[in-house]
């Protein structure tokens, strides 16, 4: 294990039947920093966050966080240590109000986190929907609701899947803003995106996965000229 | 709205309190059998319409209770009273060693499942007999006392929707609905879904155990189709689908309207209301699956404590 890494994932492979979507994948993440992961579709990036966050079990490999080993700990023992995460269907509690949706997921003195919940809707200019329910919200609005919600419980790691997707011109750089601002405060942040503006505007670190395996690695502007990269984008 | 509301409530509550001084042996079994059904209603509640778990077994901790009781009371002498207690006891222990294994089960399958546990529950019953009596059933002292038990079956009506309200209304209890909303986002959110399903599970078995003995001894008889019947399951989902399962009053709402509603078809038709229950399921389940305060709410933007 290499020291002052917040995120290391070694070797991680995980199959389904005769698939597999994740093969011996390693990614190593250094606090405050916002990372990429990007790949064609089924290229294992959603399946590899479940690894993460412990909603897939991974057949082999390790996962630690700040040190620690966190595959084989269930879902909300890996939220409880630290990192969050939104998915890339939203997932937000529809019958809930929106300020509901977001003290929900806190465990301390509850004052303090409702504080703490109008302070974000009003962030993501949701405060005068606040008793409305996550269900009557627009797209748009249940996104920021999402982004918002993890942001709740204060994780340390953040990890984004496909957050610009569906979100307006406007509202995304409003949220890139928000995501870099993150970024300053400390937080360390993953994200998987199909929209390379975005990747490449907000990451230091691109990581790309074809058919499960690690392809390349690097900055930005090495990631786009990467034979294999193109390879895998647009074939031979 | 609200103070209206309120007030409505006190004088509902005082109301029923003084009721048994002015009313008939008819009223007063009339009205215990409505709040048994509203305590019924209501625990279901608490597991399906607060977390999504649909309990299609959920006689099985009413029959769990009523046997639990009856055997302190028939054969122990024990005062029916701490015996629907142990009752409720009982049908927790129960919904503990159940629990576990089945709410891994999602969807239909934990519905099955629980049917499952009444059948295994009305076997068990009928093959002990030295315990149970077996076929032969339990026979409980003869002398009536419907009036303790109208105010023990209040108590109990009580307790679970004061449950239910302390639920919907803090953040401790919008957990159990994250698990409903959507399980696997409460989980990534760090809610420990297991564990709240448990919880609501435990708690909305309580209150049918102790129902169980007290509905047991103003019967005065059970055998096990008497306790374990799918029906009650039915009646028990239906009046709360019918309120409006998830809020506070849908299931006391649904249980007061069906159960009135049964009594004044079933003393005039005997067949009929069968039928028209079956149809109220059919129509509820297609033009208001929200029930009527579902609705009520959703158009009106009612907070959730009405």
């Amino acid at each position: 294990m290499q020291a002052g890494l917040i995120l290391e994932v070694s070797d991680v492979t995980k199959r389904f039947g005769g698939v597999t979507a994740v093969n011996r994948c390693s990614l190593s993440l250094t606090p405050g920093k916002i990372y990429g992961l990007i790949g064609p579709n089924g290229s294992g990036k959603t399946t590899l966050f479940n690894c993460i966050t412990g909603l897939e079990r991974r057949d082999q490999g390790e996962v630690r966080f700040k040190g620690e080993r966190i595959d084989g700990l269930k879902p909300y023992q890996v939220a409880r240590r630290g990192i969050g995460r939104t998915f890339q269907i939203i997932r937000i509690f529809p019958e809930l109000t929106a300020l509901e949706n977001l003290l929900v997921v806190t465990q301390g003195p509850f004052e303090a986190a409702r504080r703490r919940a109008e302070e974000l809707l009003r962030f993501v200019t949701l405060d005068r929907l606040r008793n409305e329910y996550a269900g009557n919200l627009s797209y748009g609005q249940q996104k920021l609701l999402e982004f918002v919600r993890v942001l709740m419980t204060d994780p340390e790691l953040i990890l984004l899947d496909e957050p610009a997707a569906g979100v307006n011109p406007t509202l995304l750089n409003e949220l890139l803003a928000a995501i870099t601002q993150l970024r300053d405060q400390g937080k360390t942040i993953l994200i998987v995106e199909h929209d390379m503006k975005v990747v490449m505007g907000l990451c230091e670190t691109v990581f790309v996965l074809d058919y499960g395996e690690k392809i390349a690695e690097g900055p930005p502007g090495v990631i786009q000229t990467d034979e294999r990269v193109i390879e895998a984008y647009f074939g031979r | 709205m609200k103070r209206g509301f309120v007030a409505a409530l006190v004088v509902a509550f005082v109301g029923l309190a003084l009721y048994p001084t002015v009313a008939t042996g008819y009223g007063i079994r009339f009205m215990l059998q409505l709040f048994m059904w509203v305590a019924l209603a209501q625990s279901w509640n608490l597991i399906s319409g607060l977390t999504g778990y649909v309990s299609f077994g959920h006689v099985a901790f009413f029959g769990t209770g009523a046997y639990a009781a009856g055997i302190l009371v028939t054969t122990h002498g024990w005062h029916w009273g701490p015996a629907s207690l142990v009752g409720g006891v009982a049908a927790v222990t129960l919904a503990l060693i159940i629990g576990y294994p089945c709410l891994r089960l999602k969807g239909p399958y934990f519905a099955i499942s629980m049917l499952g546990l009444n059948e295994v529950m009305r076997v068990l019953v009928s093959y002990f007999e030295g315990l149970t009596g077996g076929g032969s059933g339990l026979s409980f002292p003869a002398q009536p006392v419907s009036v303790q038990i109208y105010y023990a079956m209040a108590l109990s009506a009580l307790a679970v929707t004061g449950a239910a309200y302390f639920i919907i209304t803090s953040r401790f209890g919008l957990r159990f609905m994250t698990i409903r909303e959507d399980e696997v986002a409460a989980e990534a959110m760090g809610i420990d879904t297991a564990r709240y399903k448990l919880y609501a599970f435990l708690l909305s078995a309580f209150v049918p155990g102790v129902v169980g003995g007290l509905s047991a001894r103003d019967t005065g008889y059970i055998e096990p189709i008497s306790v374990f019947p799918l029906i009650i399951t039915i009646t028990m989902i239906v009046m709360a689908l019918f309120g409006g399962k998830g809020t506070i009053w849908g299931p006391v709402l649904g249980a007061a309207t069906l159960f009135v509603f049964q009594e004044l078809v079933w003393a005039r038709f005997i067949y009929l209301h069968q039928f028209l229950f079956g149809a109220i399921i059919v129509v509820v389940v297609l033009l208001m699956p929200r029930g009527i305060l579902g609705i009520l709410q959703q158009r009106y933007h009612l907070p959730r404590t009405i």
